[in-house]
């Protein structure tokens, strides 16, 4: 069974249609990427999975639930946490409050404070300062600390390795490798080859709002990694 | 002196009460509700009424549930509809419903002053450094201290509490992570109203009630509020008591100019720190 699948979804912001007949999916076990250059509606795919932007035609299931009215919260709740652009850590909470506020969905599974201390030690050293005050590399951590919380079977990742160093993003990618082999599956929404290639098995190519290539990461050719991406 | 530092705590915690509901339903809603001061007034008649047939305790119940209910129609009817409007477009449907309330009020009680006597039990009056003092005006001071401790445990140490503190600063990345913020929503402006309902019929016995009560009072809850930093809860409860002790020096010391000093007050802050005495100067 498939833990994400998009058929065929047309998604807007207001009047303007920013997806046309997207569909993918993604099972159990996989680290899937979507590629694709700035403005192409990377983004768009997890905000019509959010419900931020709306999706008009075509559908959006997670696991076995194809939801009609997509809510905020609906993703979380059926298993699909999302690390968002930007990683939008919550001003005026701590580092464990913004873990606590991921475990909104109380969906059972191994993740808890405790757990995420664990994979990411320097957040428990700074459990009790302000959630902003972290460094960028230690924001991503909590960012994706919170959406462990939700003890999701599926982890999207919009831009992780945004604004962060080299040396860091080669973290991020053994930690994401390590979750998968944990038992999380992951979907990698990147511009950055150097992150994709050390995590994804499989990729799609996003242009213009539509699916314009798939397959996996072995086969992917250097005529379309230019064409879609800056190397 | 001691009298007149006591009368401006009991002012500020009910100004407290009041201004606490508006930061919250501020704070989930972004809506200035300009309908809290009729929510205070109306408070205010329905724990007389009720109290006047089965006793004011019945009355502040009454009056508190009443006003939680409308608080769950207004979010539903005005605050879910409007949100994604203009903010103005909220701003005045809300004043417009100051005005409904104000007429019905007036349609229903009539324009005379009511006053509501004191429960049985805290009517008496106590001796002190001299001078006589009402209990149940000690009595208002300590509630109020202790629904600034309630909230704050509340917020501070309950997983809703948690999500109320996120929602203020942040509703899409709250609601990212699971939580149903339309029903947080509701519940946040039921408790706000309902905190007008308590804040209203607690003023029933201290200040003479009148459809226009509300009105008065509700300009001094936004100096509150804004003096505070508009989503503090903190800061507004050091603001309540600071305009509470200002307003009350002002009425006995130089009384034509009262109304006058919370204002310049907020505006003194404004200057000092632009986003409210809660926030650092940045």
């Amino acid at each position: 069974m498939n833990l994400l699948m998009l058929r065929d979804v047309d998604a807007f912001y207001a009047q303007a249609q920013v997806l046309h007949g997207v569909s993918l999916e993604i099972g159990k076990g996989e680290r899937v990427a979507i590629l694709g250059r700035n403005g192409v509606g990377k983004t768009t795919i997890v905000n019509a999975m959010l419900g931020i932007a709306s999706v008009r035609g075509g559908s959006i299931s997670f696991g076995a639930e194809t939801p009609r009215r997509l809510r905020h919260f609906t993703a979380a709740r059926l298993g699909v946490a999302v690390v968002p652009q930007g990683r939008r850590i919550v001003p005026g909470l701590t580092v464990r409050e913004n873990l606590l506020l991921g475990a909104a969905t109380e969906r059972p599974g191994p993740w808890n404070c405790e757990a995420v201390f664990g994979l990411f030690p320097v957040l428990r050293e700074r459990a009790e300062i302000p959630g902003p005050s972290l460094s960028g590399g230690q924001q991503q951590m909590l960012a994706i600390g919170r959406a462990l919380m939700a003890n999701p079977d599926l982890l999207v990742l919009d831009e992780p390795s945004e604004g962060l160093a080299p040396v860091i993003v080669d973290e991020l990618a053994d930690t994401l490798v390590r979750l998968s082999a944990a038992g999380t599956s992951i979907l990698l929404i990147e511009q950055n080859f150097s992150l994709v290639h050390r995590v994804a098995e499989r990729y799609y190519v996003l242009s213009k709002g539509t699916i314009v290539e798939s397959g996996s990461l072995a086969g992917l050719s250097v005529e379309v990694l230019k064409k879609h991406i800056a190397v | 002196m001691l009298i007149q530092i006591l009368n401006g705590f009991v002012y500020g915690g009910l100004l407290y009460i009041l201004a606490v509901g508006l930061v919250l339903i501020f704070g989930l809603r972004r809506v200035v509700n300009f309908a809290h001061g009729g929510l205070f007034m109306l408070g205010a008649y329905i724990g007389y009424t009720i109290a006047s047939i089965a006793g004011f305790w019945v009355g502040l119940v009454a009056s508190v549930t009443v006003l939680a209910v409308l608080g769950v129609v207004m979010d539903r009817v005005v605050f879910r509809p409007l949100q994604d409007e203009d903010p103005i477009v909220t701003m005045l449907v809300t004043f417009g419903i100051l005005l409904v309330l104000e007429d019905l009020v007036r349609t229903i009680w009539g324009k005379d002053f009511l006053t509501l006597k004191p429960p049985a039990g805290l009517d008496g009056i106590i001796m002190l450094s001299g001078s006589s003092f009402p209990v149940y005006r000690l009595a208002v001071i300590a509630l109020a201290v202790l629904v600034a401790g309630g909230l704050s445990l509340w917020l501070r140490s309950s997983r809703v509490g948690l999500h109320v503190r996120a929602a203020s600063v942040d509703p899409v990345t709250t609601a990212m992570q699971g939580v149903d913020t339309e029903r947080l929503g509701a519940t946040v402006v039921a408790i706000g109203a309902a905190l007008a309902g308590l804040s209203g019929t607690i003023a029933a016995p201290l200040l003479a009630l009148s459809p226009s009560m509300g009105s008065f009072i509700l300009i001094d809850s936004f100096v509150v509020v804004v003096t505070g930093g508009l989503t503090s809860f903190t800061g507004a409860f050091v603001a309540a008591l600071l305009i509470g002790q200002l307003h009350n020096l002002g009425v006995v010391f130089v009384p034509a100019a009262a109304s006058v000093i919370p204002l310049v007050l907020m505006v003194l802050v404004l200057l000092w720190r632009p986003d409210g005495l809660a926030k650092k100067r940045s």
